[in-house]
C-alpha cells in the first residue's frame, strides 16, 4: 500500500507538470500579444521576448493614426461598448421574457411558439445575411448604432437557455406569489430573476463575449468612419498598419482585456452556472 | 387555468421574440428565396427573373465548389484535432485536488478572444521576419509561406480555431469524466482490467453523452467559419480556404451580387443542414452500436 501511495504522489506530480506546461502553451498566444504591445516599436513581432519596451503603441491609441476622424481608436473602444452593452441588455431582457411565457405561462399557442423558437434556432444564419441587411437598409438604419444593436437584440440561445432552467423552478413558487397578489412581471422581478443568478452570469457572459467579436454584421452595416467597432477597426487595419503592428497589438490588448475581466469578476458565479448547464 | 387574460398576456411576454422572429427571420427567409431566382445586383431599381440560372452557375463556379469542399477539409483538420487537445486537457485536470479551477479558467481564456485579435497575432508570429522565420531560415535554410500554400493555410486556420475552442470543450469533457463513479474503477482494478480494457469499455461509454455534445459543437465550427480565413487568406490561395460564409461574403458585398449570393446562401443553408442531420445520425449510431446510449 505504501508504495502505490508513492505511486499515486508521483502519478499526481507528472499531472501537475503536464497541466501547467499546457496552459502556458495555451496562454502563450495571450503573452505574446502583451509583450508586443509594450515592446519598442524596432521589435515588435522581432522576437519570442522583446528587450526592449515602451508606451508608443498605447500613446499611439490614444492619440495618433488619424483616419478621417481624430482619435479613431478610443471612438471606435466606445462604439463597441455601447453596442455591446446594449445589444447584450436586451437580449437579456428579451431572453428573460419570452422564456417566462414559455416556460410558466399557460397560454393558447404556447406550443407553437415554443416549436417555431426551436426550429429557428437549427436553422443555418448564413442564409440570413443578404435579406437582413436590405432590411437594415429599408429601415434607414444602415450606418445607425441601431443597426448594429436591433438585429441582435434577441438571442435565441438565451431564450432556450433561461426556458430550461425556468422550467426547472418549481410552480408552486409562482402560485404563492400570485396568491399574494403578485403580477407576472413582479413574480419575473422579485423571484424568477433573483432564483437564476449563476445562469445569468454564464448567458450574460457568452452573450457580451460574442456580441463583443462579431465582425462580419458589423462591418457590413458600419462603414463611416466614426461609426466602426473596435473590432472592425483593428480588421481593416491589418493593411495600413501592416509595417507598424505595435498599435494592433495595443488595440488586441484594449479588445481582449475587458472580457478577461469580467470574466473573472463573475468567474465563482459562471463556475456555478456551468454545472448547470452542463447537466 | 386558461382564461382569455392569460393569453394575452402570454402573448405580451412573447411579443419581443413573435416581432423579431417576424421581421429578422420568416421575413428575410422569403425574401432571400424569391432574391435568389433574380439578377439583382443591390443597386438597381430594377432586376429581372432568371429562373434557376444562380442556382446552375454557382454550382459550377470554382469558388462555390471549394467553399463546398473545404468545409469537410477543416472537419477533417480541426475536429480531431479540437478533440484530441480537449481530451488531453480533461484527462490531466480531471479530479485534481487543488487549482483545478485556475487551470479551467487559464484554459478558457482563449474562447474568449476575438478571431481577429487571434488572426493579428499568428500573422504577426508568422511575419517575413519574426523569430520563427528567422529561426528556419537560419538554422535549416527554409523559407515557409505558411499562409501562401493551402494545406498549410487550412491547417493553421485550424489550429487557432482548436485553440479557441479547446478550453470550452475542455470544461465539458471535464466535468464529463468526473461524474464517473470512481468506485467502477476500483472494482475494474480488483478485477485485474488492463488500462486498454479501461479506457474502451468504462471511460469511454460512460464519456459518450459528453463527447457527444463537444463533437456536435466541433462539427458546428467547422460550417461557420468566416473570420480567421477573412483576416488571413481570404478564402486563397486559388480558394484553398475558401468557406461559404467567405463566398458569400465576396459574392454580396465586394461583387454586389444579391440575387446570386442569395442562390449560394440557399445551397450552403442546404449543405449545412444535411450534414449536420447526417454528422448527429452517424454520431448516435456509433453509440448504439456499441450500446452506450
Amino acid at each position: 500500500m505504501v508504495g502505490s501511495n508513492k505511486n499515486n504522489k508521483r502519478r499526481l506530480a507528472v499531472r501537475y507538470v503536464l497541466a501547467t506546461l499546457l496552459l502556458l502553451v495555451m496562454v502563450y498566444p495571450y503573452l505574446y500579444m502583451v509583450l508586443n504591445s509594450f515592446a519598442d516599436w524596432s521589435q515588435v513581432d522581432r522576437q519570442l521576448l522583446p528587450s526592449q519596451y515602451s508606451l508608443q503603441s498605447y500613446e499611439w491609441l490614444l492619440t495618433g493614426g488619424e483616419v478621417g476622424i481624430a482619435r479613431p481608436w478610443t471612438n471606435a473602444f466606445l462604439n463597441s461598448v455601447i453596442v455591446s452593452v446594449a445589444s447584450t441588455f436586451l437580449m437579456m431582457l428579451f431572453g428573460i421574457m419570452v422564456a417566462y411565457a414559455l416556460s410558466k405561462m399557460k397560454f393558447r399557442g404556447r406550443d407553437t411558439v415554443n416549436n417555431f423558437v426551436l426550429f429557428h434556432m437549427f436553422f443555418p444564419a448564413i442564409i440570413l445575411l443578404i435579406p437582413n441587411f436590405l432590411i437594415i437598409q429599408k429601415l434607414g438604419l444602415y450606418d445607425t448604432y441601431w443597426a448594429m444593436i436591433i438585429p441582435k437584440a434577441v438571442s435565441l440561445w438565451a431564450i432556450f437557455m433561461y426556458t430550461n432552467f425556468f422550467k426547472a423552478i418549481p410552480d408552486a413558487f409562482i402560485e404563492a406569489a400570485k396568491l399574494d397578489g403578485a403580477s407576472d412581471f413582479k413574480i419575473l422581478y422579485k423571484i424568477m430573476v433573483p432564483m437564476s443568478k449563476s445562469i445569468t452570469a454564464v448567458i450574460f457572459l457568452f452573450l457580451l463575449m460574442e456580441r463583443w467579436t462579431e465582425l462580419l454584421w458589423d462591418m457590413i452595416v458600419a462603414r463611416s468612419d466614426n461609426m466602426l467597432t473596435l473590432n472592425v477597426l483593428l480588421s481593416q487595419m491589418f493593411g495600413p498598419y501592416g509595417s507598424y503592428p505595435g498599435p494592433l497589438y495595443a488595440a488586441s490588448v484594449l479588445l481582449t482585456a475587458p472580457i478577461i475581466i469580467l470574466f473573472i469578476i463573475f468567474g465563482k458565479k459562471f463556475k456555478e452556472g456551468m454545472q448547470f448547464s452542463l447537466k | 387555468m386558461i382564461d382569455k387574460r392569460n393569453d394575452k398576456l402570454g402573448w405580451i411576454f412573447s411579443s419581443p421574440y413573435l416581432i423579431f422572429g417576424l421581421v429578422f427571420f420568416l421575413g428575410p427567409l422569403v425574401w432571400s428565396l424569391y432574391l435568389s431566382f433574380t439578377d439583382w445586383d443591390l443597386i438597381a431599381p430594377e432586376y429581372d427573373y432568371v429562373g434557376l440560372d444562380n442556382f446552375l452557375k454557382a454550382m459550377a463556379t470554382p469558388g462555390v465548389q471549394a467553399a463546398f469542399w473545404v468545409t469537410y477539409k477543416f472537419m477533417i483538420i480541426f475536429v480531431p484535432l479540437v478533440t484530441a487537445m480537449s481530451l488531453a486537457v480533461a484527462v490531466v485536470i480531471q479530479g485534481l485536488p487543488r487549482f483545478k479551477s485556475v487551470y479551467l479558467i487559464g484554459f478558457f481564456l482563449p474562447y474568449l478572444s476575438s478571431g481577429v485579435v487571434a488572426s493579428l497575432i499568428v500573422q504577426g508570429f508568422l511575419s517575413y521576419n519574426s523569430p520563427v522565420n528567422e529561426f528556419l531560415r537560419g538554422t535549416f535554410g527554409i523559407q515557409i509561406d505558411w499562409l501562401g500554400s493551402p494545406l498549410s493555410a487550412l491547417f493553421i486556420v485550424g489550429l487557432i480555431l482548436a485553440w479557441k475552442f479547446t478550453g470550452y470543450y475542455a470544461l465539458i469533457l471535464t466535468s464529463g469524466l468526473e461524474s464517473i463513479d470512481q468506485e467502477i474503477y476500483e472494482a475494474a482494478a480488483i478485477d485485474g482490467v488492463s488500462d486498454r480494457q479501461r479506457f474502451w469499455k468504462i471511460t469511454l461509454p460512460l464519456l459518450y453523452p459528453a463527447l457527444y455534445t463537444t463533437l456536435i459543437l466541433s462539427f458546428g465550427v467547422t460550417l461557420g467559419i468566416f473570420t480567421e480565413v477573412y483576416q488571413l487568406t481570404g478564402g486563397g490561395p486559388n480558394f484553398a480556404t475558401n468557406t461559404w460564409q467567405m463566398e458569400i461574403f465576396n459574392q454580396a458585398f465586394t461583387n454586389l451580387q444579391a440575387g446570386y449570393a442569395s442562390a449560394i446562401a440557399i445551397l450552403a443553408s442546404l449543405v449545412t443542414f444535411i450534414s449536420i442531420f447526417a454528422i448527429r445520425k452517424v454520431l448516435e449510431m456509433w453509440g448504439k452500436r456499441n450500446g452506450w446510449v
